[in-house]
């Protein structure tokens, strides 16, 4: 099957989980609006904001391999969760985890959980599905999904997100000549969460203000088979962890059932620090 | 049990088995035989070290029965070899080992688990199953993961050699499985000091051992594709002064690294028609 010719458009704003997933089913995607909104919005925008200038002027800023070389007014801020709880209130949301649920299901992992910045001139991404890892033939059902959180309004003009709506039906990643299809951009107010299944294409868009940043955080979530892109057991901030809730454990893979395990039981979270800190007498 | 004896004794005792032609009938058979990669000498060795490491493991309180996998007791298993013994961490590195994953696996993988099985007189059988299906969606078209089977004894059908379905590393959903594989299945037999390699999709089952006074001892190395998530925490499960011997290699093949899942399809890249040079993150 070929990608289609003219693009769909994108749902409109679904009213709860349930329309959310119909639209995923059908678009692959959905947005819900005001999912974050006052002084809950201002307090993750502040903390992402502030981690990502403290990046900036550490020089600690790691580019993606889906970016290009030269845009360097793109930024990413990675393992929010070690930066701020806020992000532990996002990645285990009982929104998000109600669409986690039900589109990949339960126990589920956290893969990562990071920011993307668009600046002025920068951002544009290859066109890509998330589970670009999984060799094809794709199974008939989506192996993760994204939930994003705008914390700034996305415009075609900062570089929204853009997605081709409905190519999660093909059920395979773009190939070398389908990298200039058509896209829409993924435009909603900041305070939105957009979540999309792990087969949908999508890519950063191109911000062409003189002035505009816009911050997403992209809360990456698989089937507990993927190893995640983040070795948690390793960059964790160990506060998260002794004081996780259940549903967190089980995100980041201290509820092993099959895989993961330890002794044949699951990881214990207060369990002995990596060798790097016993190696440097902390 | 009904299984018919193979041919690959006879094989393995004519030396056709090279490791060339053992990398071709992995790839087309989904199994080989190599023998002689151990000496008699070292075979006696590494047997004696895991009787002692399953008394470790039981001092350590790490029982060697387990009722979820074997309907009795006479099977031994030893789960943490790479954490008692270096002789373990060793083999599951041996370049001869480490040739045959790379050739089915590719350069990157991991290694997701080594454990030991002794099959003492009057073990049982386990469910027939392959290691693919049982966690990975399918359809299964690719060797995702696949066993190195040390015979630290010489193993035989009747001592309990592994039974395998010949042929069914093809089936690529579980409607091809018959109904009643045992009577087509074959032990693979081989002398002490051989490895067996077994590709993830084959369907095959623990034999039983029907000898009066003889121990089959097999440890299996099981490596899977970068993407997925190990069986084993080694992150957890490695005591501090075991990760600290470890080399970079070992390192990596664990997954004690920060780098994880982000290896990504190299179309992706194609569909920028090669305008930009991605960066890689690591």
């Amino acid at each position: 099957m070929n990608a289609p010719m003219t693009v769909q458009a994108l749902p409109p704003p679904a009213k709860d989980v349930e329309e959310g997933l119909a639209h995923i089913r059908e678009h692959g995607l959905c947005v819900m609006t005001g999912v974050l909104s006052g002084p809950t919005l201002e307090r993750a925008r502040e903390a992402l904001y502030r981690a990502a200038a403290h990046d900036r002027a550490r020089g600690r800023e790691r580019k993606f391999s889906l970016d290009y070389g030269h845009d360097e007014s793109n930024q990413r801020v990675w393992n929010v969760l070690s930066r701020d709880p806020v992000f532990e209130d996002m990645a285990e949301h009982p929104t998000a985890l109600a669409f986690v649920r039900a589109v990949i299901g339960w126990p589920a992992l956290l893969g990562n959980i990071s920011a993307n910045i668009t600046g002025p001139g920068g951002g544009e991404m290859v066109l890509h599905a998330d589970q670009i890892f999984v060799p094809e033939p794709w199974s008939a059902e989506p192996q993760g999904m994204n939930v994003a959180w705008l914390l700034d309004d996305f415009t075609e003009a900062n570089g929204a997100t853009r997605i081709v709506p409905g190519s999660h039906k093909l059920n395979r990643a773009p190939r070398p000549d389908e990298g200039e299809v058509a896209t829409v951009p993924l435009e909603a107010p900041a305070g939105s969460i957009v979540v999309f299944e792990s087969r949908v294409w999508h890519k950063t868009g191109f911000n062409r203000t003189q002035d505009q940043r816009r911050a997403g955080v992209f809360a990456w979530y698989t089937k507990p088979i993927y190893r995640a892109q983040e070795n948690w057991f390793l960059s964790l901030d160990p506060a998260i962890r002794t004081f996780a809730s259940e549903d967190m454990l089980v995100l980041l893979g201290y509820k092993a059932d099959g895989l993961g395990l330890v002794y044949g039981a699951s990881p214990v979270p207060w369990t002995t620090p990596p060798p790097s800190l016993l190696e440097s007498g902390q | 049990m009904t299984a018919r004896r193979s041919e690959v004794q006879d094989l393995a005792r004519r030396g056709e088995n090279t490791l060339a032609e053992g990398r071709r009938r992995l790839r087309e058979d989904g199994w080989c035989v190599v023998p002689e990669v151990l000496s008699k000498e070292s075979t006696a060795q590494a047997l004696d070290h895991l009787w002692a490491a399953a008394a470790e493991s039981e001092r350590r309180g790490l029982a060697t029965y387990m009722p979820a996998l074997d309907p009795n007791a006479s099977n031994v298993r030893v789960f943490n070899l790479l954490d008692i013994d270096p002789l373990f961490r060793d083999l599951i590195r041996h370049p001869t080992a480490l040739d045959l994953v790379r050739s089915l696996l590719g350069e990157e993988f991991l290694i997701s688990n080594f454990t030991a099985n002794i099959a003492r007189p009057g073990s049982q059988s386990m469910p027939v199953h392959s290691d693919q299906a049982l966690v990975m969606p399918g359809p299964w078209a690719h060797p995702w993961a696949m066993n190195i089977i040390w015979a630290l004894t010489d193993v035989r059908l009747e001592n309990g050699a592994t039974l395998f379905l010949p042929g069914s590393h093809r089936f690529t959903d579980r409607s091809q499985v018959p109904g009643d594989p045992l009577p087509l299945m074959q032990p693979f037999e081989a002398p002490a000091g051989s490895i067996i390699a077994m590709e993830g999709r084959m369907w095959h089952t623990s034999g039983a051992n029907v000898t009066a006074g003889e121990d089959r001892a097999l440890l299996f190395g099981y490596y899977t594709a970068p993407f997925l998530r190990p069986q084993v925490n080694h992150n957890v499960t490695l005591s501090a002064q075991t990760q600290a011997s470890l080399d970079p290699p070992m390192r990596h093949w664990l997954g004690l690294e920060a780098e994880a899942n982000v290896g990504l399809a190299p179309e992706v890249f194609a569909a920028d028609g090669g305008r930009r040079e991605p960066v890689r993150v690591s």
